[in-house]
């Protein structure tokens, strides 16, 4: 038992319980002007047979550290690795400063949490306003994101708009006349290795539910990422079109009409 | 649902309807009828069941199944309705499963459901079953906006309503969790009698050993179809004794058939709790709703029970009354949308086995 990643918890501020893991805000040393880091602590699931649970967290904290060096290496816009500690289920990463896309989105803001409830709709204009990107540049950025994603092999696997951030431009140095902000991916939890067509598709795919189910009335904005991810993965793109077509159809029982 | 508060569309009755629902789209024929008062509360009069129950190591046939429903339909609407204490004329609609479900099985029970409408002079309302499932587990439990898990023979389904739809945000692949059981059951010979889940279910209790299985959930959706694979792998393991027992004193390193039923209970129930609780997160819920046939497993129950726990949430479940099918779900989700001017013309009074949950306009919910 490496208690030093428990100790570490004890003395960060939790910041939310997200599907499997709390995440935490942490220093790494005493020194609070550093750059604090983001913890993701995989705590013990009460729920799940003690085996099953200790050797997934083990190996999904693995993966996620794998998965976001892959990225790193290849250019992809991904927060840095600090620590790893895959027995205790700790993962330490680079703290980005910004907000979610999903909370940048139309029909995003609402349900997410109460407190901002009030407040959240008259807000996301202004929200997208601060990050200086209308909204189909955002759209571009995501679809070019995840194709280098994908070029480099590494498919997410959980592929929305909670899971993508923009970095906020006072956080951020732009090179010169580039955008003031950068989208950056995020949670590779259920992310793994794989060049497979099928494997893209249906990361694809899982977006493409995604944008639907959370943004009921922005789903023109979906054909624009596309797009981008056309234009970037270039010859690739056939192969991967066409079997998106295919995902699209194979859900259970959707209706097989025409 | 907070934030924009929107009015309930539907009103309170001006008077009492009663409402005949009645069901078979898989091996259960069930009649039920349900009473809605002025006041908005509903009464269940009367729910009675009937179970095709085939040999161990058998599934049930379309034809035989349809079969089944056909022989018992007369005894069951009438004991139905002795019990309710109402005679057909009394009954405001006839609601009847449109589907999703076998083929043959719902074609027989919307003849019976035409015919009645015929002879009686009664408006026809097609629901869809697994609506009928989310809101008779509404109405049982009294949650208000939950996230739905509907775990069934034919359907695994995570479900939250917006906007006038019950939206799908995971579910299987491939084959339904119960699917998977009962191929499992047959597999190892158990008792289609009650259900094989149950048996399965009784037979875990016993089981010690985990053994590895592919854990195989994608987002939110899951697969099974791998799993029940793998796990069938196991029944021609050198170390599996299908009797249970060891060969010898020194016969130590064994897998029993209780092993193996609560390693498939263990893994696939979390796969469910785990995207149960990705869809709770991802909306921000923190209400589960179970229901089908498999959210009658007290070991699933228990599992959501701690999840939710540990999300400072709360789960609900309904007993095998109400969470296995049964005609008056459909009575109560059929009669909901009458109250709201919806019925289904006699011409219109198909059945189709390929329904999904989405497609219905729940006019009924603000």
């Amino acid at each position: 038992m490496s208690s030093s990643s428990l100790a570490l918890i004890s003395t960060s501020t939790l910041i939310s319980q997200g599907a499997e893991a709390k995440v935490y805000k942490a220093h790494l040393t005493s020194d609070q002007s550093e750059p604090p880091i983001l913890l993701k602590h995989r705590f013990r699931k009460g729920y799940r047979h003690p085996t099953l649970d200790s050797s997934l967290t083990r190996t999904r904290v693995a993966g996620e550290a794998r998965a976001l060096l892959k990225c790193l290496r290849a250019g992809v816009n991904v927060p840095g690795v600090r620590m790893v500690d895959s027995l205790e289920g700790v993962l330490g990463i680079e703290w980005i400063d910004g907000q979610s896309v999903r909370r940048l989105l139309p029909g995003g803001a609402e349900e997410e949490d109460d407190q901002s409830e009030a407040d959240s709709e008259p807000e996301v204009v202004d929200l997208l306003k601060e990050y200086a990107v209308p909204v189909d540049v955002l759209m571009q950025l995501i679809g070019q994101e995840i194709a280098k994603m994908h070029l480099a092999d590494v498919i997410h696997g959980d592929l929305t708009t909670s899971n993508m951030m923009l970095r906020h431009p006072s956080s951020f140095k732009p090179r010169p006349s580039a955008l003031p902000t950068e989208l950056v991916l995020i949670d590779f939890g259920l992310s793994y290795h794989s060049g497979l067509v099928e494997d893209k598709a249906v990361d694809l795919y899982v977006l493409e539910r995604a944008f639907s189910s959370t943004h009921p009335d922005s789903e023109p904005l979906y054909t624009s990422v596309l797009n981008a991810y056309e234009q970037r993965m270039g010859k690739e793109w056939a192969a991967i079109s066409k079997r998106l077509e295919d995902v699209r159809l194979r859900g259970r029982k959707r209706s097989m009409v025409g | 649902m907070p934030g924009r508060v929107r009015k309930v569309p539907l009103k309170n009755p001006d008077r009492p309807y009663l409402a005949l629902g009645l069901e078979g789209s898989a091996n259960k024929f069930g009649a039920g009828v349900i009473k809605h008062f002025e006041d908005g509360s509903t009464s269940v009069l009367s729910n009675i069941r009937h179970t095709y129950i085939t040999p161990p190591g058998e599934g049930f046939q379309p034809r035989d199944t349809a079969l089944h429903h056909r022989e018992w339909a007369l005894k069951i609407i009438n004991e139905c309705l002795v019990k309710a204490e109402v005679s057909m004329h009394d009954v405001d609609c006839i609601c009847y499963t449109k589907g999703p479900g076998m083929g043959a099985p719902l074609q027989s029970v919307a003849l019976i459901a035409r015919t009645l409408s015929l002879l009686f002079d009664k408006p026809l309302v097609g629901v869809n079953h697994c609506v009928g499932h989310i809101e008779m587990g509404r109405e049982i439990t009294g949650a208000q906006n939950p996230v739905v898990l509907y775990v069934s023979g034919g359907n695994t389904q995570v479900i939250a309503y917006s906007r006038q739809r019950y939206r799908i945000f995971g579910e299987t692949l491939d084959i339904a969790i119960g699917n998977c059981l009962d191929r499992f059951a047959r597999v190892i010979d158990l008792s289609n009698d009650p259900a094989p889940g149950y048996n399965i279910e009784q037979e875990a209790k016993k089981g010690k050993r985990l053994v590895p299985l592919p854990y195989t959930t994608k987002g939110m959706d899951v697969s099974f179809s791998g799993i029940l694979t793998s796990i069938e792998a196991y029944t021609l393991d050198k170390r599996f004794r299908s009797d249970g027992l060891p060969r010898n004193p020194n016969d130590e390193d064994v897998i029993t058939p209780a092993d193996l039923c609560y390693s498939l209970q263990e893994t696939i129930y979390a796969m469910l709790v785990e995207i149960t609780e990705r869809a709770m997160a991802h909306i921000g819920s923190k209400e589960v709703l179970i229901v089908g046939g498999v959210g009658s497993n007290e070991r699933l129950q228990e599992m959501m029970g701690i999840m939710a726990h540990e999300r400072g949430g709360k789960v609900f479940a309904t007993d095998e009354r109400f969470c296995i099918d049964n005609g008056i779900m459909i009575a109560q989700a059929g009669l909901l949308s009458f109250r709201m001017g919806f019925e289904t013309p006699l011409s219109k009074s198909t059945c189709t086995q390929r329904f999904r949950t989405d497609e219905v306009h729940v006019s009924w919910r603000a």
